[in-house]
């Protein structure tokens, strides 16, 4: 067969959900043995295509050819056969197997059950091999990190000889370095007559990693051009969003230097003897790489996680539980908001007041017209795109999701929000609004902690900022002019 | 005042509802309020259905049973009156479920009540004495699974079968040797007054017991759809992270449930040996099934999160009529394996409309 230059030609793609129009006549091709990226604000429609292109979701008009031919999968199980294998966010292997095992998981050689060394398991090896030397075929799955179980996953996919690979941000639960080594497979892949469509919101890696790139809004086609004709980030995001955002953080003075949390010598399994204190008022960002122990620290404090050391909140001692550390005055926004934030089965109005029940309802009976009305308050204030407060939680993009768990959190009066990777997989839009929305909390008095592991959310927006790599706190900052990112990512990687 | 809106930057909103065609989304929205109106009022079809089967039935040709009608009124007292036990925990245990947890010892602890209960007034207790402290018995029963599954972290599966077969045991332990229950006998007469409380016309030819039972499903409707209560409950079943993190103490919620499962157990055990005048220690067995099968036929998902009372309700009485209906028509020894064949059809149907479809 001729190989097509196209890969994949989409025409006139669209996809009805009831009420919403989530991919509207979309049409572009991929070339072949390029990385094609895909960006667009959330909501804009990537997922949709995705999950299409996977088999997850019919469409509902429109063509697909996959190297020149009707593409039309029934299952993610058919797209995978037909040459379309993803990389999802949650990775799909077995800790308790070893590399070898899970590289022909599936498709083993067996004579009356049992697996037989073949051909097969040779060459897969072998193309791990090639894309990654240091992985050895022995070892448990559970011993490798994050980057390298997708490694062992792109492995298996190019000995599939799957024309296209998608990749679903893939970077976004991996350390800095690992990321270098990802992108340099990624690369190599071209070679390896691979197809990759990248999906990431950061966009300096599109600039590193793509050679083409389409733009999606509002389920829309917007532009796909080479990488190379692209002059910077603002012009991407201009095509996203259709307009410019850009914050700059202006240092500036506390009113009230009162310090209102104390933390003393925290440790636990993951946190190793960690002291500092908050002034009233104040936005403190903590920054590391992923697992530094941004998340652990932040469910200490909160008491979700057991430790050994004393916080002092408002000079009380706290005690380790949620439920009391709410009572005192402190939020969490967790990191992951479907899974640790939302109740996806209960609707806006059943997740906005949930953590201060005690101010809607009296001798424990709901009052539903209070609750109605709170629940509109932040619908507006906090500009959830809805169109009633009865709308499920788990139909709302990610943006909109997150701004509910924001809601709830406020909801709870609380004097210290914490706030766990705030922007995590959110468009630049929502984005933005979240962070005006924490200068404005801070405004009126609020504290405000941030762990993230994006540098530029923490430089933009905190007053002070404290390092952590591997559970230790190495280094504490007011933001200011001398900041400079150079040397913070020294520390964060383990430099001194 | 700066409130927190000025100075976002963002003015429009994407709204993707505008760039559709009105007329898709009418089409859209009524095919969906359709598949919503099935899933909310299919399972009243199912029992008006079952219903109607049964009372068209000729039974005065079977010859099984000597019985009228099945809409007579002396049947529909009947049923309700054998609807009394799964009607009073039903509720109870469908809150239960939708917070995630499951209690299989349900039915021993309604047989332990039931004997108790029946050894105190057979042992000179009045009714109501011999009532509260069978009552309290059954909240502390229902408090030991609470702590196993809730401090102890058991899985409520495990603990619950644990249970299951210690409260039968101890209720065939306080039976005397050589009895098939605690019941009157030369020596010591059950007082007759017994069967007052399940029996006894009060109103509209219903007894107390009834009565209870129907006051016990409205608070329990109450307290799923306005307290607290229920809405932890479901919050602890819809997401168990995001509500501990959210500051609402599963332990204490889900431990309270426990303690009001087990209550309402006792209460349905007390209103089953007022029945039958005695203290059967096996008189609870299957109840966890049954209850189970009404609380899914109610569309309470078993993974929890979501269900209601009122429904459950209904599931129980579908159960009820299955039982009843089928034990006028068949012979004995097929009734079992016929109300089991009914209800994996019902659970089958339920499974098939309730469910979300995969692809959208």
């Amino acid at each position: 067969m001729q190989p097509t230059e196209n890969v994949l030609e989409i025409r006139d793609l669209v996809k009805d959900f009831p009420g919403v129009r989530a991919v509207d006549n979309v049409s572009f091709d991929i070339k072949r043995n390029t990385v094609h990226c895909l960006v667009g604000e959330n909501g804009a429609g990537k997922s949709t295509l995705i999950k299409i292109l996977t088999g997850v979701y019919d469409r509902t008009s429109g063509r697909i050819l996959l190297n020149g031919e009707e593409y039309n999968p029934r299952n993610p199980r058919d797209a995978k056969q037909q040459g379309m294998s993803t990389l999802f966010q949650e990775l799909n292997v077995v800790d308790q197997l070893t590399v070898e095992e899970n590289l022909t998981l599936g498709m083993e050689d067996t004579t009356f059950g049992f697996t037989r060394k073949t051909d097969k398991i040779n060459r897969m090896v072998g193309v791990l091999n090639s894309i990654e030397p240091s992985i050895k075929p022995r070892q448990l799955v559970s011993s490798l990190s994050v980057a390298q179980k997708q490694i062992v996953e792109i492995s298996r996919a190019v000995a599939a000889e799957s024309d296209i690979i998608i990749m679903d941000e893939p970077t976004a639960a991996i350390s800095e370095s690992e990321i270098a080594r990802l992108f340099n497979i990624i690369k190599g892949l071209r070679e390896k007559n691979v197809t990759v469509i990248y999906i990431s919101h950061r966009l300096d890696e599109i600039f590193e990693l793509g050679d083409y790139v389409t733009v999606l809004r509002d389920g829309k086609h917007i532009e796909t051009k080479p990488v190379a004709e692209i002059q910077d980030r603002s012009e991407l995001i201009k095509m996203m969003i259709g307009k410019t955002v850009f914050e700059q953080y202006t240092p500036r003075e506390i009113d009230c230097p009162d310090t209102i949390l104390e933390v003393k010598h925290l440790s636990n399994h993951r946190l190793n003897d960690i002291s500092f204190d908050v002034s009233a008022g104040e936005i403190v960002g903590f920054y590391g790489l992923v697992g530094a122990g941004k998340t652990e620290l932040a469910r200490a404090i909160y008491g979700a996680d057991n430790y050994e050391g004393e916080i002092v909140f408002k000079g009380q001692k706290l005690r380790p539980s949620p439920e009391k550390a709410i009572a005192a005055g402190i939020a969490l926004v967790p990191e992951e908001r479907r899974s640790q934030g939302l109740f996806t089965i209960l609707t806006i109005r059943g997740n906005v007041p949930v953590m201060n029940m005690a101010k809607i309802s009296r001798k424990g009976f709901i009052n539903d017209a209070t609750e109605r009305k709170v629940t509109s308050e932040y619908v507006d204030k906090l500009k959830i795109a809805t169109n009633s407060v009865e709308k499920e939680a788990s139909k709302l993009s990610g943006g909109n999701q997150q701004k509910v768990v924001l809601s709830k959190c406020l909801f709870a009066d609380a004097d210290l929000l914490m706030l766990d990777e705030p922007t995590r997989g959110i468009d630049v839009g929502a984005k933005s609004e979240i962070y005006n929305l924490i200068r404005q909390l801070s405004r009126e008095g609020k504290t405000i902690i941030i762990f993230s592991s994006e540098l530029p959310e923490v430089m933009n927006i905190c007053d002070s900022i404290y390092l952590m790599y591997d559970g230790n706190l190495k280094s504490t900052m007011r933001n200011g002019c001398d900041v400079n990112s150079e040397s913070i990512l020294h520390i964060v990687t383990g430099g001194e | 005042m700066d409130s927190i809106t000025t100075g976002v930057s963002s003015k429009e909103q994407p709204n993707v509802t505008t760039i559709l065609k009105e007329s898709t989304i009418l089409q859209m929205d009524r095919s969906a309020t359709l598949r919503a109106n099935i899933k909310r009022f299919y399972i009243y079809i199912v029992l008006v259905l079952i219903v109607l089967v049964f009372s068209l039935m000729k039974l005065d040709q079977v010859t099984f049973f000597e019985r009228g009608h099945f809409l007579s009124p002396d049947s529909i007292i009947n049923l309700l009156r054998s609807a009394v036990p799964i009607l009073t925990l039903s509720g109870a245990f469908t809150l239960l479920m939708i917070s995630g947890y499951i209690d299989l010892s349900v039915g021993s602890a309604m047989s332990l009540a039931a004997v108790v209960f029946a050894w105190l007034i057979l042992n000179g207790f009045s009714f109501l004495p011999a009532f509260v402290i069978t009552l309290i018995l059954g909240a502390i029963l229902g408090s030991l699974n609470g702590y196993l599954v809730m401090k102890l972290r058991i899985t409520p599966v495990i603990a619950t079968l644990v249970t299951l077969s210690l409260f039968k045991g101890i209720a065939l332990l306080i039976v005397p040797d050589g009895s098939s229950a605690i019941k009157g006998s030369a020596e010591k007469v059950m007082p007759a007054w017994i069967n007052d409380y399940a029996r006894k016309d009060v109103l509209l030819g219903l007894p107390w017991a009834f009565w209870v039972a129907v006051l016990v499903i409205l608070l329990l409707v109450i307290v799923q759809r306005k307290t607290l209560l229920g809405k932890y409950a479901t919050a602890i079943g819809g997401n168990r992270i995001a509500a501990d993190l959210s500051g609402i103490n599963a332990v204490r919620i889900v431990g309270l449930l426990y303690v009001m499962v087990g209550f309402f157990a006792a209460l349905a055990g007390m209103a089953r040996a007022s029945y039958m005048s005695l203290g059967d220690p096996l008189s609870g067995d299957g109840m966890e099934l049954d209850c189970i099968i009404a609380v899914l036929l109610g569309g309470t998902a078993f993974s929890g999160g979501e269900g209601s009372v009122a429904k459950t309700v209904v599931g129980a009485l579908i159960i009820i009529c299955v039982t009843i209906g089928l034990m006028t028509v068949i012979p004995a020894y097929w009734q079992t394996m016929a109300k089991g064949g009914v209800l994996v059809a019902a659970v089958t149907l339920n499974h098939l409309l309730v469910r979300e479809k995969a692809k959208a």
